[in-house]
């Protein structure tokens, strides 16, 4: 098939205004009359609190309103609606939020929560998982149900298929390993923010939030406030950064509103950078224990696996991961059995929240570092063993995820050829420095995944009289390129220059229903959506066409701006059709609507069943150099080979594939949170260490095209998978070249010099 | 952020801003890419900032060959330090300022703030050290006094520099002529730029034709309370000939690096791995 916009690489439509500084963020907002709001949080991780007094902050000149949970009425948050606003009583984790100030002025604001007075007392927190699955450990979140076996697991999953006896009996190789994952923060560029602007006049509450759920924060905001959800209208300012920080409502949004609706004016709260790294959502740590067999001819045949995720103080949508993590285990490679357990187990460290991969980085890591350590013990390469046991067009996975479309041995295939693994890695790897190539692969949903009522969206177009098309859209642009996808679509579809097509996307009293970012569904269930749409507005535009010109429908074409015969030649522009529609009879405008559901299904009570229309492949072959002088690990090369379905925008795809290796790159060698007693101890860039521009290696990225039938040109999911393998692939190149194991992350000079030095004394 | 700044223009308007504020509580501030974010995390009451950016004074602010040495401004930028012809031999110091931060921070940090800011991690300040090279302080009298970089640091953030003085230059003192030259700066950290060292090492050592080394210069940082000249591995090194060192020998300077070593366990590093890779990198470069 022939395209004339798809498959080109087009820069995103909103470049412009991105670079030139014409983009407006959540920072940028301002309104008459606006507040600055600020909010007291907790000094301790875990503690009472015996009084709060606010007296002296009330009176403070330019304060507006003060709140604490005393003055307002609100349900709990997120969920589990484990999650009071603002805290009462105690306090358990070093987020909490005790109190908030809207005034003049944000020096004034802040210097306001000086004088409020809280007398605490300081209790002895939990801060490990396993020290709070003790009976005799205290319940740390007081609305926790208790209905998980025990009071501080807030969700506990429990997922099998096959017969795990007997595959063991059958399994001539069998691995265990525990592997400990770190709290990360993908450091939104834009930290949070959010102006709240309540009218007293008619009742409405206007939120200018940086979500990536519009329509799920309108109805929770609704909920925690107790308002009408309709009163409640979501506009979303240019996103500096989601990666999934803002699929959950934190408590400072409707503090916010709260403080808005108290003082019948715009407040406005902005995060600093150290309130970015603290108090925004992160990737929780875990700690999995996992056990793998293969038969003699190193065919997978079982895992078992058992995994803590510290799920801090209250429950995110981060608990959901257990759901992305099962599919991994039970489904990623043919495995005939798969037993799994995933308790989520409250601390009073910070909440884990819902970051880009969803659970899938720590999950692969394990998989692929076992995989690694099977092929070894079996004496096997680890290219082969992999590919034996690669996934297929046509399988139905244990779980029952259907791969009509299947990239995962054309992409393993893919990276191996061209990475030279099995020429460059037989290197003699003598002295200081030493090289080496890593795999790894991994498995994500690539058309929507069906967790909540509806996992579709919907679209409106206006094609107006001049020949210009609005596309209204429920989907939601956070940086990955939506907006340019879909108005390539409509381009392809109508004949149109791609400068005539505007995208609508950001008002929910505006914008027809979509559950959001997430689950790297956009360009596929959005995708889909408009390519409804145009099918809609085509027909009623060739209806007339055929009329003006004499023809029947099959003889159309839309080409250069004009819908022609092909038989005659004889041509109409589209404006020129669109003014027939409006100014004569029938007097219609242009304008239509649809609604894409993606045909996945919600998967039954023991988690089976195909919740995603289709799945995504990918593998990665890492070259890396260690100095074991001083343990630092560079990466040279990243080979990405991705099961894409179809390349829509190649720029936009290797822009996605780029940010996510180098998102990877960071959580595999310098990322982590670092906690002391639920105090972060590194809040800014110094010693929180993303990657820099002298850190990014060759990324070389081999598309796989597989054709998916459910996707819009054959398109798949694609945004959070180039982040998944890229850790466990560069885990084990390291573990290979040097002998060692590593199986915790993050890989810094430190861990590779002690994994080193151990060696040495192992075999001194 | 609220300071009241004072910013002298000449060096007569500077001592006068010195005494005149004897009483205060003042900070000079240059290139701020330390004092701004100090500040942004802790504000100091009724702060007065003696801004010296618009100072003009060459003194302060150029790189110059004298007699006795080259002299390198305190005001002088660290892209100021990569593109001065003179320093170019002295690899120790460029590859300091190569590590340092990124280019933009580089093109306005400046090599006195580095020094004065007194961290046991300036890349900057350990290749000085390194160097042998010497601080020139100007007291608010107008008169000069000298202090050789070794004895410059007194602890965590604190210098010599009393409260009306304030550095203006450091002189790296003609070497003698060497037949080659080994010089270099290692900086241990988890990434490749914008990193503060968790241990490094500068070394400038110099051979006559024979291999004989002549003269050997060698700091290191973030492994103790201040940036530190490892004299007794420099002692050890002289004399002997670079070409025919024994493993022995190797780690015979390793170890006596290493006598100047107390680094501590932080977030960034254990003091394990700060001694192990300290050992490490001291052997390698020989």
């Amino acid at each position: 098939m022939n395209y004339n916009i798809i498959g080109k690489r087009i820069p995103k439509i909103d470049a412009g205004d991105r670079v030139s500084g014409k983009s407006v963020f959540g920072y940028d907002i301002e309104l008459p009359g606006m507040l600055h709001g600020a909010i007291l949080r907790t000094k301790y991780p875990s503690a009472i609190i015996k009084s709060i007094d606010i007296s002296k902050a009330k009176k403070l000149a330019g304060v507006e309103c003060v709140i604490t949970a005393d003055n307002v009425d609100t349900e709990n948050l997120n969920f589990r609606k484990d999650h009071p606003v603002l805290k009462k009583g105690e306090v358990n984790c070093i987020r909490d939020e005790i109190a908030a100030v809207a005034a003049v002025s944000k020096e004034i604001a802040e210097k306001a929560l000086e004088l409020i007075e809280v007398t605490y007392v300081e209790r002895t927190g939990i801060f490990d998982p396993l020290e709070a699955l003790k009976k005799d450990a205290p319940q740390i979140n007081k609305f926790s149900k208790g209905d998980n076996g025990n009071k501080n697991i807030s969700e506990a999953f429990h997922y099998e298929h096959g017969d795990l006896a007997e595959e063991k009996k059958k399994s001539a190789c069998i691995i265990t390993r525990q592997y400990v994952l770190p709290k990360v923060t993908p450091t939104c560029l834009s930290p949070s923010s959010i102006t709240a602007n309540y009218s007293t006049v008619d009742d409405e509450l206007t939120l200018y939030s940086s979500t990536q759920v519009p329509f799920l924060y309108q109805r929770e905001i609704s909920q925690v406030l107790k308002m009408d959800p309709s009163k409640i209208r979501v506009i979303q300012p240019i996103i500096g950064g989601g990666f999934g920080t803002k699929l959950d409502i934190h408590p400072f949004e409707p503090i916010c509103a709260l403080l808005s609706i108290k003082t019948g004016k715009p407040v406005q709260i902005l995060f600093s950078r150290k309130e970015e790294f603290i108090h925004s959502a992160i990737r929780q740590s875990m700690v999995i224990d996992l056990t793998t067999g293969a038969d003699k001819n190193g065919k997978f045949t079982f895992r078992e696996v058992k995994i803590i995720k510290d799920n801090g103080a209250y429950t995110s949508w981060g608990v959901k991961t257990s759901f992305v993590i099962m599919q991994t285990f039970s489904s990623l490679y043919q495995v005939p059995a798969c037993v799994y357990d995933a308790d989520a187990v409250y601390t009073n460290n910070v909440f884990a929240g819902s970051i880009r991969g969803f659970g899938n980085p720590q999950a692969t890591f394990a998989l692929e570092r076992n995989i690694d350590l099977m092929a070894e013990e079996l004496g096997m390469d680890r290219a082969e063993i992999r590919l034996i046991n690669a996934n297929f067009p046509g399988e139905i996975s244990g779980q029952g995820l259907e791969y009509h479309s299947c990239g995962h041995k054309p992409a393993l295939e893919a990276v191996i050829k061209h990475s030279g693994y099995f020429t460059r890695n037989k290197k003699n790897n003598q002295g200081r420095y030493k090289r080496g190539i890593g795999l790894a692969s991994m498995l994500h949903v690539g058309g929507g995944a069906k967790i909540y009522p509806s996992d579709g969206c919907g679209t409106t177009l206006k094609l107006d009289t001049y020949g210009y098309l609005t596309i209204i859209t429920g989907s939601s642009e956070i940086g990955q390129g939506s907006e340019t996808v879909l108005a390539m679509m409509a381009a392809e579809e109508l004949g149109i220059d791609l400068k005539k097509i505007k995208v609508i996307n950001t008002d929910t009293n505006v914008k027809p229903w979509d559950v959001g970012v997430h689950a790297s569904r956009t360009s596929f269930v959005a995708g889909n959506s408009v390519l409804g749409a145009l099918k809609k507005l085509k027909e009623k535009l060739s209806d007339k066409a055929a009329q003006l010109l004499n023809t029947s429908l099959e003889d159309l074409v839309f080409e250069n701006g004009t819908i022609r015969s092909e038989k005659t030649g004889n041509s109409f522009k589209i404006d020129k059709i669109v003014r027939e529609l409006h100014f004569k009879p029938p007097h219609e405008l242009c304008e239509v609507s649809y609604y894409y559901e993606p045909s996945s299904e919600f998967q039954d009570k023991n988690f089976k069943g195909n919740v995603s229309s289709c799945y995504a492949f990918a593998a990665q072959a890492v070259e890396v150099e260690v100095d074991t002088l001083t343990g630092k690990v560079d990466v040279l090369h990243v080979y990405v080979g991705q099961d894409v379905g179809k390349v829509l925008n190649p720029l936009g795809l290797e822009g996605q594939i780029e940010g996510g290796v180098v998102m990877g790159l960071g959580y595999a060698l310098s990322e982590e949170m670092i906690f002391e007693n639920g105090y972060l101890r590194n809040f800014s860039f110094h010693d929180y260490k993303v990657p820099t521009a002298r850190d990014i290696p060759e990324i070389h990225f081999y598309p796989i095209e597989t054709h998916e039938k459910t996707g819009p040109y054959g398109a798949k999911g694609m945004a959070e998978a180039p982040l998944v393998p890229t850790a466990a692939a560069i885990a084990n190149a390291v573990s290979n070249i040097l002998g060692v194991e590593i199986n915790s992350l993050p890989i810094t000079p430190e861990n590779v010099l002690k994994a080193i030095s151990n060696k040495q004394s192992d075999q001194g | 952020m609220d300071f009241r700044t004072i910013s002298p223009q000449t060096t007569e308007e500077l001592l006068e801003a010195i005494k005149q504020n004897q009483g205060k509580h003042f900070r000079f501030g240059a290139g701020y890419t330390d004092l701004i974010p100090e500040l942004e995390m802790q504000m100091e009451n009724g702060l007065i900032v003696i801004n010296l950016a618009k100072l003009k004074d060459s003194n302060f602010t150029s790189i110059f060959l004298s007699e006795d040495g080259i002299r390198i401004g305190a005001l002088t930028t660290m892209t100021d330090v990569l593109s001065n012809k003179h320093l170019q031999k002295f690899p120790v110091l460029i590859e300091a300022v190569e590590s340092f931060a990124s280019v933009q921070i580089r093109s306005v940090a400046t090599v006195g703030g580095n020094l004065c800011t007194a961290s046991p991690a300036g890349d900057v300040s350990c290749a000085l050290v390194a160097l042998g090279a010497v601080s020139e302080i100007l007291i608010a009298n107008g008169q000069i006094r000298t202090v050789p970089l070794t004895e410059f640091f007194t602890g965590v953030k604190t210098t010599v520099l009393k409260k009306n003085e304030l550095l203006r230059s450091v002189l790296i003192p003609h070497q003698k002529s060497a037949e080659r030259i080994l010089s270099g700066f290692i900086k241990i950290g988890n990434r490749n730029s914008m990193e503060i060292a968790l241990a490094s090492l500068a070394y400038h050592i110099t051979t006559d034709k024979n291999g004989i080394i002549t003269s050997a210069g060698t700091a290191v940082g973030s492994v103790a309370e201040t940036i530190r000249y490892t004299e007794s591995a420099c002692e050890f090194l002289l004399g002997k000939n670079m070409d025919q060192l024994s493993e022995e020998d190797k780690e015979t300077f390793a170890d006596n690096v290493l006598k100047y070593a107390n680094p501590i366990s932080d977030i960034r590093a254990s003091a394990w791995y700060r001694h192990q890779v300290l050992w490490n990198i001291s052997k390698s470069i020989l």
